[in-house]
């Protein structure tokens, strides 16, 4: 089964083979989905946004705080490294806040008007440091996000030298200390 | 054009250490081959930029065995690059606190394998 996402200008496929397809035009991204992975919260994001919906197989939403600081503390080195041109690499970082915040998972259309309401990745960065605490400390047992996250903070310390490191070194204590 | 050798030849003097680089990719030849002589210098400047640590990495906490290390003990540095509107991606692995370990470069597929062995990536999207 193909979805195209008009946002991104991708196919989706879902399938259970692992056999590539290639796209005559060479612009056109195609992103796998395994049937083991239609529980992500991605695949749920994208199938809202699909007119053909009620076709799309659905597996019930499953969603941990690790895959969501999985994305926290990739998105943040890539958003320093590329500046401006941050659009496509805050996508799952967006659609995890405002799914942990909210409880609302957007679909791509929401997703795209969420993240145009940034000016700059400044701006990004600060709403990540506002937000996450906040976010990751009413959804999960205080005693999990301190033994968690003092954990993560161990791991930054090591790579302080980087400011994308001290800035997860910082952002890992300071919801480790909204749990105390 | 630059040819495959001069590429890995430039980046292993740019980091100049005693422990040996390997350069991976499923079509490293034939991709470096593509890489024009100003894409090329492109990459070196962000190489130039790893070493200074003026790239951000990523690290990631997973405590699973990659090679001699365990996963945590590595950063990643990841560069994307398009030619002729083909994405392709750099991924620069590094020791904390100590050398460079492996060059990867490869389309988006492969860059994925890549992910997947580092604990990068979860699923399959």
């Amino acid at each position: 089964m193909i979805i195209y996402n008009p946002c991104n200008e991708e196919l989706i496929k879902i399938s259970r083979t692992k056999k590539q397809i290639k796209p005559i035009d060479k612009k056109i991204n195609i992103i796998m989905i395994d049937f083991n992975d239609l529980h992500s919260l991605f695949y749920h994001s994208v199938s809202k946004s699909c007119i053909a919906k009620n076709i799309l197989p659905k597996k019930p939403l499953k969603v941990t705080i690790t895959d969501y600081w999985n994305v926290v503390n990739e998105a943040i080195p890539t958003i320093m490294n590329e500046k401006d041109k941050y659009h496509k690499n805050i996508r799952f970082l967006i659609l995890y806040t405002e799914y942990f915040k909210n409880n609302r998972i957007l679909d791509t259309y929401e997703l795209t008007r969420e993240i145009e309401k940034f000016k700059n990745f400044k701006e990004i960065l600060e709403y990540v440091k506002r937000e996450i605490p906040i976010v990751i400390n009413k959804s999960i047992k205080k005693s999990y996000i301190k033994k968690y996250f003092y954990t993560q903070a161990g791991y930054y310390k090591n790579s302080l030298e980087y400011e994308s490191q001290r800035y997860l070194y910082e952002l890992s204590h300071s919801i480790a200390k909204g749990a105390a | 054009m630059v040819g495959s050798q001069e590429f890995r030849n430039k980046i292993r003097s740019m980091i100049s250490q005693k422990y040996n680089l390997e350069f991976l990719g499923s079509n490293f030849d034939q991709i470096a081959s593509f890489i024009s002589e100003s894409k090329a210098q492109k990459i070196y400047s962000w190489v130039q930029g790893v070493i200074e640590k003026k790239i951000q990495p990523i690290t990631i906490s997973s405590k699973k065995k990659y090679k001699d290390w365990r996963i945590n003990e590595l950063m990643a540095f990841r560069h994307p690059f398009n030619i002729d509107n083909v994405e392709y991606r750099i991924m620069f692995i590094k020791v904390k606190n100590s050398f460079y370990i492996e060059f990867h470069l490869g389309d988006h597929k492969y860059y994925d394998t890549v992910r997947k062995s580092l604990d990068l990536k979860k699923g399959s999207y």
